[in-house]
């Protein structure tokens, strides 16, 4: 019964054009209070623009998205104060510390004194799994794998209500990926959080997502991981049928047994 | 007070009340409304959340540091009616505390050496300065000595974007000039009836300083932030560092070419800025002064000989090299971060103008002293 949720996210006959190519041809989706929805497809399906395009930071052809109630216009402020981003490759200011980064947000849309400032970003940087010593470095300084880290603090820093992640474990070697995904999964387990995330990784798909959303065919299906493998649409087979994906499927459900 | 807590008294109990919403949002009211309850005599402090409608991280960090004060005062403290999922905030603010242990020194104002700093920053700037001019004069060493055909491309290319494609706004400029030199001359030479002598200033002061002078300024603006900004960018992007593995030597292939462009291109921008200022002065002579074209190439050609023209042109190629390494210096000591190429930009075009008119002094003097 999908009324007794709550929708976080609602789109609405979405159409993104680029020239003659369509993108998105009325594409409909519901993201639920308290879910982590992995948004999957393939090259050029449009995951970046849907994302974009719920952010506010892409105007699409036609349709509404609604976040929270508030409804999204290109370029006009949305809710900032509910929902953290996390950019693909971190997009920290390179010319602050990460404590500076996190800091930010909470000095634009607060007038808190400095040091419960302070304090609250150390907060988040803990929580995110960094010490105070990764806190006082600048961005360049760190690794891939705690750049996001820092990132995803900067993203909780206003406790946000929805969280976006774009390919949170993209360009990380297996074990900072697996830590990424627990990080995930226990920011989810302890924080009110809907999270929509976009990935490439069949491991972080089958380890941490409630609900799958895939961009097929100018639309999306969306289900939870043990339909969605059954879903006759080619790509999907194709996409699941992979031995990585059967293997990642196989590991996720070992997981939960042990 | 009454917005987010009550306060009850019984028998050396305090209960705080906690209603409504415990978010971000309110972190400052929270705070102040925590504070100004008075402890009073109780040495047990209760919290209560019955009427808790939100709750995130950011409330309970507030309650939480309330009871590490309380905690100090020696009164007891204890959480009651949390719900699981207020409770499971609490808990983790105790945990990231306890982690936080391990660096006191973070919170605490660090002494600042203010001259000490100073004068390690100056010995750090410099040895780098040196070091950098020393690496890349070798490395254009190594390129002269194995030059790639890459270079000539380059270098032509340069010669295009820094010379040629200055080539209007640098005549314009001088255009002006010489318009300008012809009215004030002209106001100071008309009180003695000596206007014809306008030429001669004008021709004298575009030939030998003020035609190389714009020339050089408006490309330091031009091409030396360019250069800065792209080297700069490509080394932000790791281009550079691509370069070097696949066995090219960035500085041959990117130095190189802009040192030696700017150096064939500034002259022959001097070449055209002397014109323009030329007709400027010229311009005005025949428009406003009463010196047909005729008289004025006729009195051009008795007061300036060629010594004149090559005195400006040959600070040129002085002025294109200090532009250029400048430039590109600055670009490839750019590290880290956006800001910090922002900030090396504007000191490569600050710093050659600066060595500009500097070197131009010198030559000045020299000249001079020498009688070219």
């Amino acid at each position: 019964m999908p009324e007794q949720h709550e929708h976080m996210i609602t789109i609405r006959g979405l159409v993104n054009r680029f020239g003659s190519q369509t993108v998105h041809d009325g594409l409909e989706l519901d993201v639920r209070r308290d879910e982590i929805l992995g948004v999957v497809g393939g090259s050029g399906t449009g995951k970046s623009v849907l994302l974009r395009s719920i952010l506010g930071l892409h105007g699409p052809n036609e349709g509404t998205i609604k976040v929270m109630g508030q409804e999204i216009r290109y370029h006009e402020p949305g809710p900032h104060k509910k929902w953290g981003v996390l950019f693909q490759d971190g997009a920290l200011l390179s010319g602050l510390t990460v404590q500076e980064n996190v800091e930010l947000p909470i000095a634009l849309h607060s007038d808190l004194p400095i040091d419960t400032r302070r304090e609250l970003a150390v907060l988040k940087i803990f929580m995110v799994g960094l010490d105070l010593n990764a806190a006082s470095k600048y961005p360049n300084e760190l690794s891939g794998g705690m750049r996001k880290r820092a990132s995803m603090a900067r993203a909780l820093a206003l406790e946000p209500k929805v969280l976006f992640l774009d390919e949170p474990t993209a360009g990380l070697d297996p074990i900072s990926a697996t830590e990424f995904d627990r990080l995930i999964s226990y920011l989810h387990a302890n924080l009110d959080l809907t999270i929509v995330l976009v990935t490439h990784d069949v491991d972080t798909l089958f380890g941490v997502c409630d609900r799958v959303a895939v961009l097929v065919n100018k639309g999306i299906i969306v289900d939870t991981l043990d339909e969605i493998v059954k879903h006759p649409d080619p790509w999907i087979q194709e996409y699941f049928g992979d031995p990585r994906a059967v293997r990642a499927r196989k590991a996720a459900k070992s997981r939960v047994k042990t | 007070m009454d917005e987010f807590l009550t306060v009850e008294r019984q028998g050396g109990l305090l209960q705080i009340n906690l209603k409504d919403h415990w978010v971000f949002a309110n972190v400052n009211t929270l705070q102040q409304t925590l504070d100004e309850i008075d402890p009073g005599v109780e040495n047990r402090v209760r919290f209560v959340c019955g009427g808790l409608k939100d709750f995130d991280l950011a409330g309970a960090w507030v309650l939480y540091e309330k009871s590490m004060d309380y905690e100090e005062l020696d009164i007891e403290t204890e959480f009651d009616g949390f719900k699981a999922t207020h409770f499971k905030f609490l808990q983790h603010i105790i945990d990231i505390a306890a982690q936080k242990e391990y660096i006191p020194g973070f919170f605490d104002p660090q002494p600042s050496h203010y001259w000490r700093n100073s004068i390690r920053t100056i010995g750090e700037n410099t040895i780098e300065a040196v070091d950098s001019v020393g690496y890349i004069a070798r490395s254009v060493l190594d390129g002269i000595k194995r030059p790639s055909r890459l270079v000539v491309g380059e270098t032509i290319h340069q010669i295009h974007a820094t010379g040629a494609a200055a080539i209007p706004i640098v005549m314009v400029v001088c255009f002006l000039m010489g318009i300008v030199l012809a009215y004030q001359s002209a106001r100071q030479l008309e009180q003695f009836g000596a206007n014809i002598f306008m030429v001669d200033l004008v021709a004298n002061a575009i030939f030998r300083e003020l035609g190389v002078l714009l020339a050089a300024i408006m490309v330091a603006g031009r091409s030396g932030s360019a250069f800065a900004a792209a080297l700069g960018t490509m080394k932000l992007t790791e281009e550079v560092d691509a370069l070097r593995v696949m066995g090219l030597n960035p500085n041959q292939i990117l130095i190189i070419p802009r040192v030696l462009g700017l150096m064939i291109a500034l002259p022959l921008l001097t070449v055209f800025a002397d014109i323009a200022g030329l007709l400027g002065g010229a311009f005005i002579g025949a428009t406003v002064l009463d010196i047909n074209w005729f008289s004025f190439t006729e009195r051009l050609a008795s007061t300036i000989d060629v010594n004149d023209v090559l005195v400006g042109l040959s600070k040129a190629p002085m002025f294109a090299f200090l532009i250029a390494v400048t430039g590109t210096l600055r670009g490839m000591q750019v590290k880290g971060s956006a800001e910090e190429l922002g900030r090396l930009t504007t000191v490569a075009v600050v710093q050659s103008i600066f060595l500009i008119i500097v070197a131009d002094a010198i030559f000045t003097v020299v000249y001079a002293r020498i009688g070219f």
